[in-house]
Parts: C-alpha cells; sequence; structure tokens
C-alpha cells in the first residue's frame, strides 16, 4: 500500500525540472566542503589543545559525510516532487523520508507566489507557493520550469478568484 | 488636505494617560526585573531612588507618547465607511467599509473601566483580516458606536439607526458563575502542577536551609501560578453567553471587561477541552476557531480570547456546540480508530484517538489526560494533508491533518493506518467540496 499511498488519484503527476537538483547541491555543498577544508586544515596543524584537535577532525569528516549524502538526497528529493490539477484541487506531493501530499482547493487560495532565488533564475527554475486562511497550508512546488511556474501561478489565481468560497 | 474634507474627531482627551500608563507598566515591569536579576543599581545609589527614577522615567516616556499618539488620532463616520487616521510622523489613515465589518468588540482595560472608557475593536472580513482599534471612548459612546457600527454593517440606513436607540435583543443562553471558574482552575491540571511544583521547591529549600538558591525555582513556577490565575479566574470572571442576530456575544472580566461578538459565519471550528479531573464532574471547556482571532501578534494578543465557554455541563455544551456548528455529532458511531501497531507514537494515547465524519463536520478526538475534541465543519476544511514519516512507513501508518485558520482547534487524525489514512483524506476533500457549493434554494 505504501507505493500506492502518495500515488496520483487520477492523471499521473507532473514532475519539477532536474535542474533543482543542480541548484540544491549548488547550495549545500560549497558551504559544507568550505566547512571541512577549514576544520581540516587546523585539525592537520594541530591548532588548540588535543581535545580541539579531536574535535576539528569529527567535524571536518562530519562535514564531508553530509556534502556526500546531500549529493545522492538531491537527486531523490527532485525525483520525489510531482504535482497535478485536478478538476477541484490542486494536489502537491514530495519528500523521500517525509513524504507529504497536500490538496489545496481551488476555492480556498488566497494567495500564490512565484518565487526565484539569483540561482533558481540561472538555472531556469522558480518555486510557487500558495496560501490559504490556515498557516498549517504548506503547499510550495520548488523547482519548476520558470515558465510553467509562471502559468502555473497565473492558472491558479484565476481559478482561486473564480472559485472563491470566501472564509 | 483641502478645507472642505472633514477632519474627524477626537478621541477621549484622557486616552493619552491611560495608554502611557499602560505602555509604561510593561516597560516598568521588565526593568523592574532586570533589577533583581540583573544589576545591584548604580554605585552610590540607594536602591529606593534607583527604583523610583526607574519608574518615574518609564511613566515620563510612556504618558508623553501616549498623548502624542491621542493626538494625532482622529476618526470619522460618514456616509460610506469609518475612517481613522493616526501617526505621530508616519500618518496612517485606514478606511473601513461597512459592509466589510464583521464584529465590534469592546474592551475596558482596567485602567480605562476605571475612567469609564473603553477601547472599540472592529475586525473586517476578507482573507487577510485587521483589527482595528480606537481607543478610547467613554464607555456609553463606545456601545452607541458598535450599534451603529453593527447596524450600518448589515444595511441598515444612519435614518433607521437614528431612530432605533435601544440596545438590540440578546438572548442569554449562560452565565457561568465566578465560584465555578474558579473551583474549575483550582481542579485543572496546569494549576495542579504549578501548585504541587511550587510547594516543592518551597519544601526543598526549607529542608535544604538554601532559600536564595532555590528562589530561582520558585519565582517562576509562581508566576506561572499567577498566569494561570489571572488568565482563567480574572478574565473569565461573570462569563456571560447571549445570542444576538448574527453571531454570539461574550461578556467577561473582572478588573478588565470585554465584550466580544463571535459571528457565526466566522467559526471555523470547535474544540471541546475536558481535563482529568473534570470530565468526573462532567464537565467541558469550549474553545472556538474564529477567523481572524489566531493571527493577531500585537501586543493585546493577551486579551484575544477563543474561550466559548470556560466551563459548562454537557448540555450546555452539546447546546453550544449545535449553535454553531448545526447537526455535527461528538461522537459518531463510526471512527475510524489509531491501529495497535501504533502504540510506539503514543503508548497509552493511541487507544482513545479516532477520527470521523458525518454530514456535518469532521470530528477528531485524542489525549487521555485531557481529552480534546475537535470539531471542523466541512465548509471550513481549507486543504487536507497526508503525511508520512519513515517509522510511520516501516509500521503501515500515515497522518492526516485536516487544516484550519491558526486558533484551538487541531483536527488532526495521527498514525491510522495507510488505507484508512487514504480513504478519510480524500473523503474529506470530496466532502468539503460539497460543503463549499452554494445551498439549492
Amino acid at each position: 500500500m505504501t507505493s500506492d499511498l502518495f500515488a496520483p488519484p487520477g492523471a499521473p503527476w507532473q514532475r519539477v525540472s532536474p535542474a533543482l537538483t543542480k541548484v540544491r547541491r549548488i547550495l549545500a555543498i560549497p558551504p559544507l566542503v568550505l566547512i571541512a577544508v577549514i576544520t581540516g586544515a587546523l585539525a592537520a596543524g594541530r591548532v588548540g589543545s588535543e581535545w580541539l584537535t579531536v574535535l576539528f577532525t569529527v567535524v571536518a569528516i562530519a562535514a564531508l559525510a553530509i556534502a556526500a549524502w546531500t549529493w545522492s538526497w538531491a537527486a531523490r528529493n527532485t525525483a520525489s516532487w510531482g504535482y497535478a490539477e485536478d478538476e477541484d484541487d490542486l494536489l502537491v506531493t514530495g519528500g523521500v523520508m517525509f513524504r507529504r501530499l497536500v490538496a489545496v482547493p481551488y476555492g480556498r487560495m488566497q494567495v500564490v507566489d512565484r518565487q526565484a532565488g539569483p540561482i533558481d533564475r540561472a538555472f531556469g527554475i522558480a518555486s510557487v507557493t500558495l496560501h490559504t486562511a490556515s498557516t498549517e497550508t504548506a503547499a510550495t512546488i520548488p523547482g519548476l520550469p520558470a515558465d510553467e511556474a509562471t502559468r502555473l501561478r497565473n492558472r491558479l489565481t484565476e481559478l482561486g478568484e473564480s472559485a472563491g468560497a470566501g472564509l | 488636505m483641502p478645507d472642505s474634507e472633514p477632519i474627524g474627531s477626537r478621541t477621549h482627551p484622557l486616552t493619552g494617560l491611560v495608554q502611557g500608563v499602560l505602555w509604561a507598566g510593561a516597560a516598568m515591569l521588565a526593568l523592574l526585573g532586570t533589577l533583581f536579576t540583573g544589576g545591584n543599581g548604580e554605585d552610590g545609589l540607594p536602591i529606593w531612588l534607583d527604583v523610583l527614577m526607574r519608574v518615574g522615567g518609564g511613566l515620563v516616556v510612556g504618558i508623553t507618547f501616549g498623548f502624542l499618539t491621542w493626538w494625532f488620532t482622529r476618526y470619522l463616520i460618514d456616509g460610506t465607511e469609518l475612517r481613522i487616521t493616526s501617526g505621530i510622523l508616519q500618518k496612517s489613515s485606514r478606511r473601513i467599509p461597512y459592509e466589510r465589518i464583521q464584529s465590534v468588540d469592546i474592551a475596558e482595560p482596567f485602567l480605562a473601566r476605571v475612567i469609564g472608557l473603553a477601547e472599540l475593536r472592529i475586525e473586517m472580513a476578507g482573507g487577510r483580516s485587521a483589527r482595528s482599534s480606537l481607543r478610547f471612548l467613554p464607555l456609553d459612546d463606545a456601545r452607541r458606536l458598535r450599534r451603529i457600527l453593527l447596524g450600518r454593517a448589515h444595511g441598515r440606513t444612519a435614518d433607521e439607526l437614528e431612530a432605533d436607540s435601544v440596545e438590540p435583543e440578546l438572548e442569554l443562553i449562560a452565565r457561568v458563575s465566578p465560584e465555578r471558574v474558579m473551583l474549575g482552575t483550582v481542579l485543572s491540571l496546569d494549576f495542579l502542577a504549578a501548585a504541587l511544583g511550587s510547594v516543592g521547591v518551597l519544601a526543598a529549600a526549607l529542608w535544604f536551609d538554601q532559600v536564595l538558591a532555590f528562589l530561582g525555582g520558585i519565582i517562576p513556577l509562581v508566576t506561572w501560578l499567577g498566569q494561570i490565575v489571572g488568565k482563567r479566574v480574572l478574565t473569565q470572571w461573570d462569563f456571560t453567553l447571549s445570542r444576538s442576530n448574527d453571531g454570539l456575544r461574550i461578556e467577561r472580566g473582572l478588573l478588565s471587561r470585554s465584550s466580544q461578538s463571535i459571528p457565526f459565519a466566522r467559526v471555523q471550528g470547535v474544540a471541546v477541552e475536558e481535563p482529568y479531573v473534570w470530565r468526573r464532574l462532567g464537565w467541558q471547556r469550549l474553545e472556538v476557531d474564529v477567523a481572524g482571532f489566531g493571527s493577531q501578534g500585537d501586543s493585546d494578543s493577551a486579551d484575544i480570547n477563543s474561550t466559548l465557554l470556560p466551563i459548562a455541563d454537557p448540555v450546555l455544551a452539546a447546546t453550544v456546540i449545535d449553535e454553531l456548528v448545526p447537526g455535527a455529532r461528538m461522537a459518531p458511531e463510526e471512527r475510524v480508530q489509531v491501529p495497535r501497531r501504533a502504540w510506539p507514537f503514543a503508548p497509552i494515547g493511541w487507544r482513545y484517538r479516532w477520527v470521523a465524519a458525518d454530514d456535518v463536520a469532521f470530528v477528531a478526538r485524542s489525549g487521555w489526560l485531557q481529552r480534546t475534541t475537535d470539531v471542523v465543519p466541512h465548509a471550513r476544511t481549507q486543504s487536507v494533508e497526508l503525511k508520512q514519516g519513515p517509522w510511520q512507513r516501516r509500521l503501515g501508518v500515515a497522518t492526516v491533518e485536516v487544516h484550519t485558520p491558526k486558533g484551538p482547534v487541531d483536527a488532526d487524525g495521527p498514525h491510522l493506518d495507510e488505507a484508512d489514512a487514504h480513504r478519510v483524506a480524500f473523503a474529506q476533500l470530496a466532502l468539503a467540496r460539497k460543503a463549499r457549493l452554494p445551498r439549492a434554494g
């Protein structure tokens, strides 16, 4: 049942752009590698007490391990995102370890945001976030191709207005 | 501004004084707090002089600021809207069209009440609802203004309102006596915990003869105790619940009085809480999730109370719930229980959790020490979420969440069997969709 639990009810999931993997890697790995290099150099140079050297070594190794894990996580995470525009709701799914499926009725959408940071724009992706009256609705679709993000944002805003059910 | 534009009236002159003292009071508490915990005062200055300086300084600053704020605040009622202009340096002009007024509440903070002043709080409809407040007006003026605003909001003309100078009829539903509230507070779990904690720490301090060392533990506990008493007893004193045409009206408070209205159309859900001891006596507390109440982050949020009935017996509670969510059954027979294998997530509580949906609302029950029942009308469902973490996946369970605006209602079905969770989530979507359709006829 597990694999069916997050299966789309109607049409198959639309996937996000693979560029999201690259963006995630770029954002996460260089800082971690930098930390590893700095702490590694401090450890090799035996700066400070014995205990401090051990600490630096541990941090360096941990940073490298996290960087390696992030490399593979980014690909799996990107593949897990999906969305589907149903008749009355928008369904968004995502997550590798912590999987989620959110269904937001068009009539309940209040604000639809399209956001893209500098690195997102360099790779031609953007994210779309939906807001309802509830702060628990965390429906964000990251890594959409820029045009698709604009199309989705406009379409959802239109649907939200026409189906608007107020509060 | 052209000369022909009307400027509007000011609020009561003493507003500045009251507002300033309120602000200064908060600042003073903080200053006094640092006195006890941190610095021991300037060198050479006796303690009392230092305290006096801090208190005096705070008061002067507060009152000056309060006066300035009052000077620059004006309000105006014209044909279509209420306009409030304010701001010392940064001018702001807020326009409140009558149709967008959802509710008008009257709050009387203690200091204002002593002088006979009250604050008018206006809530607007719409997605990002905003609360405007007008401080301070004489109580009669505030009541008259409320009547006018609500009347205009419901489409009555200015002439009709002039002629009809009587307060609209309110039908009394319940009055909770202060003794009941006090008894209920004493018997509630957090009070008992705080009281026992205080006694325990005090006993330990005396036993070990180290009063100062334990002072650090006693003060937070006693403060917590004070807060509970303040919040429950003082705020809910003489709690009166009445019904008007468009909603419920709640009046409560011992020192500070508050008159709050809950429009039927804005109710997003009801939560029923039954602490362990209360259950034995058959008492319940009702809290209501009203659109706009939970999202206010300003300093007055302490006064915004989502308590619908601080303490009630089952019959009264059922009556009130029926007013707000007509037709909801609090304990439907067809329930979706949490399966036994989910016990690691809640070793004792798993047995008592279930969710159910009838024609009208989604009901979620949880808790064994404090039993909570959350009711969300289908029409008020925002979004629905299905979640599964790695350990849940291993056990074949998942969590369903029915989202509502921020408030006391938390309608979740945690750790349900996977197939059930999937079914419940999509069923809820369908029910919500059906409930949103305009009713035929």
